[in-house]
């Protein structure tokens, strides 16, 4: 017999090591990896989960105040008040961009005098953490130097929102790129701004180049930058080498993918645009969630039923009923009801006809599962356990 | 919502400059007009369109200061420079806001601002941010040269409360709150621009008043006992009539906490965008949002600010 998704899904998460959730803004992506962790860490292994959101609700219905850039454990045995027997350990940390990025100049940086000197730079307190994939970069980092540690049975990390999934893996080469280009190598040679080294390549014209660009950006910030990406650069030496480390792991088996996404149409065409992208770069994606799906509450058949009759249900099950505090008009009920379910049918239609979507385009082995639309606050055990147990039960 | 909320104002008689940035086009699907790409194009009447690239606005802007193409050409198609106009941080940034600076101090032949009101669809909370600061951070960190100046002028515009508003736009849920929370914060203390209001989109009609909430309560769980019980006096399919109205119920006193949040933490108006059950975005819903908009800004609109931003 064919498994079935979740079964799929759980024996994806079991089988890695590392977890990585993409998807767009906006999905509950970070709740989905806190799931993902906690379901784990209930099964027996030990689990850090990565977040970037600050998601200081999610942290609060996990027992904790918040989450800071140092790995804390998170109290597993308050799960027991709902009927788990969790067997692992659940570990949390918010990675704070900046003092990723400054953490990883504190460690990669020849000497000291050249780590003051990039932390120092105007320039890089205010870009740090948005030159081109730097937040990626630093993430993914990260993740690999965790990893190494061997701390962990499983990593489970949360990934910036970004409108091009690739952004996080194509980070490490962009931003090596971005630094090491031979036409920047260029502006880091002493002078190259002041048009006064005698550059063969590009010696004609080149002073009156640099002099219109001047023009708009003011000769002392051309100066101040060429200063501080070649300082920047010393950081680079070997850069390749630990892009590749990083992006080997990633390629390999130890690691899934998880694509997060809600069910609207256009979130489901950017979720299969990710896989897209993943495939072409040989990334393996283990599986979908679909969050926030609407239930089919209520067969079409029974929408077409008058409201009268709906009245007459209600009014026979009230008899049974301890009386409201006020008097309830039964026949205006009726009506608001059905044109409730008329809504929410529409909406559930819609939801199941994009999974399906989903699902034709996917091979048959690659689970999507699905979390129905909770009328309850996610943010609460009792949330987070109803997300487990639609992801994994 | 940046669509809706021009459609408002392209309504009220204002000539109306809606601008994406360096996005997919996504205004042209819902006017039903040609693609809007880097040129203005009319979507609807007094309503016109514009998707701002950086690469379009840096040889707009560098033409304009050059004065000759072949300069232009000479240095700006360097291959030098444009990889190094590349890494500049905040360059791209700063030359689109300075094309839709541009745009708002146009004038035409008398004289006359030729945009009554411009309104920018900006990026989501954290480059946003990132957006609305590069100017203020270019000036703190060039001394002098053209860039400088521009900086300082957009800079001035945003932060003048008689032509610029940010509208922050959110969903009363947890954690768009508290980014919208955040979102102020930064706005107020950091850039210190004008905020004019918050949106909340996506806002359920509540259906059920509490008095019939409580009862859908006890009548689920008497249909539920019947199910077990399988009496043949509960008809299954009520059950799920009963649990959609707590569905709703649920979501509206969610939505409710929220909002109250935002008016209790945000000294701000707040307009309220209905929930739309339909999946896509259509002219006739973007149409009812902006009669909507208009009836909760009531005949005395805002309309000093010829400059609106919808962050979120």
């Amino acid at each position: 017999m064919k498994p079935s998704a979740t079964q799929s899904f759980s024996k994806l998460i079991a089988n890695r090591k590392v977890v990585v959730c993409v998807g767009s803004g906006g999905v509950g992506k970070t709740t989905t990896s806190a799931v993902i962790a906690l379901h784990a860490a209930i099964e027996g292994r030990k689990v850090l989960v990565l977040t970037i959101d600050p998601a200081r609700r999610l942290a609060n219905s996990l027992g904790v105040t918040e989450l800071g850039n140092d790995i804390q454990q998170i109290p597993l045995d308050q799960f027991r008040q709902i009927g788990l027997e969790p067997k692992g350990e659940l570990w949390a940390m918010m990675l704070d961009m900046k003092l990723s990025f400054d953490h990883l100049v504190a460690t990669y940086a020849p000497d000291a005098k050249t780590r003051d000197e990039i932390l120092d730079n105007r320039f890089y307190q205010y870009f740090s953490t948005s030159l081109a994939g730097t937040q990626e970069y630093a993430a993914s980092e990260r993740l690999h130097e965790l990893y190494m540690r061997k701390e962990f049975d499983l990593i489970v990390l949360d990934t910036p929102p970004t409108s091009h999934a690739l952004d996080f893996l194509e980070a490490p080469n962009r931003l090596a790129d971005a630094v090491s280009g031979k036409a920047l190598q260029w502006m880091y040679k002493p002078g190259a701004m002041t048009g006064r080294s005698g550059l063969g390549l590009f010696s004609v014209g080149t002073s009156y180049v640099i002099k219109t660009l001047g023009r708009f950006t003011g000769a002392q910030l051309l100066n101040d930058l060429s200063v501080f990406l070649r300082t920047f650069s010393t950081l680079f030496e070997g850069f390749e080498q630990r892009a590749r480390k990083v992006q080997s792991l990633l390629l390999s088996d130890k690691t899934a993918f998880v694509v997060v996404t809600a069910p609207d149409t256009l979130t489901i065409e950017e979720a299969l645009y990710f896989y897209e992208r993943l495939g072409t770069s040989r990334l393996h994606v283990g599986g979908f969630v679909v969050n926030r799906v609407h239930p089919m509450w209520v067969s079409a058949a029974r929408l077409d039923a008058p409201a009268e009759q709906l009245s007459a249900e209600l009014q026979a099950l009230a008899k049974d009923l301890p009386a409201p505090a006020e008097a309830i008009d039964f026949d205006a009920l009726a009506s608001r009801l059905l044109e409730n379910a008329v809504q929410f049918q529409l909406r559930a239609t819609q939801d199941e006809h994009s999974i399906a979507l989903l699902d034709e385009e996917l091979p048959g082995q690659t689970p999507v599962v699905t979390v129905p639309y909770f009328s309850l606050d996610i943010h609460s055990l009792e949330g987070l356990d109803q997300a487990r147990r639609a992801l994994f039960e | 919502m940046a669509s809706a909320f021009a459609l408002s104002c392209a309504q009220r008689g204002e000539r109306t400059l809606l601008i994406e940035l360096n996005v997919k086009d996504k205004v042209s699907s819902l006017f039903g007009a040609q693609h809007v790409g880097t040129e203005i194009v009319e979507v609807d009447e007094n309503l016109y369109a514009v998707n701002i690239t950086p690469a379009a606005a840096m040889e707009e802007y560098a033409l304009m200061i050059l004065k000759v193409k072949l300069i232009y050409r000479a240095v700006f198609e360097n291959r030098v420079v444009r990889s190094f106009l590349r890494v500049i941080p905040g360059l791209n940034e700063l030359v689109m806001l300075g094309k839709a600076y541009f745009h708002v101090m146009e004038t035409n032949a008398q004289g006359k601002p030729v945009w009554d009101k411009v309104i920018i669809d900006a990026p989501a909370t954290g480059h946003g941010i990132f957006f609305l600061q590069i100017p203020s951070v270019i000036t703190s960190v060039v001394g002098s040269g053209l860039m400088f100046d521009e900086a300082r002028r957009i800079e001035e515009l945003l932060q003048d409360s008689e032509r610029t508003a940010l509208a922050l736009v959110t969903l009363p849920e947890e954690m768009p709150v508290n980014e919208t929370l955040m979102l102020r914060d930064v706005i107020r203390d950091k850039l210190k621009m004008p905020i004019g209001c918050v949106i909340a989109n996506a806002v359920y009609r509540p259906l059920f008043d509490d008095n019939e909430s409580a009862w859908l309560d006890e009548a689920s769980k008497a249909a539920e006992a019947a199910r077990a019980a399988e009496a043949g006096s509960v008809n299954a399919s009520l059950g799920g009539l009963i649990e959609a109205g707590r569905f709703r119920a649920g979501r509206v006193r969610l939505q409710q906490h929220y909002i109250a949040r935002l008016e209790a933490e945000l000294d701000l108006p707040m307009l309220r965008v209905p929930y739309y059950f339909m999946d896509r975005m259509s002219f006739a819903i973007i149409h009812e949002m902006a009669a909507d908009l208009e009836r909760q800004l009531g005949p005395g609109a805002p309309n000093k600010s010829n400059l609106t931003k919808s962050v979120g």
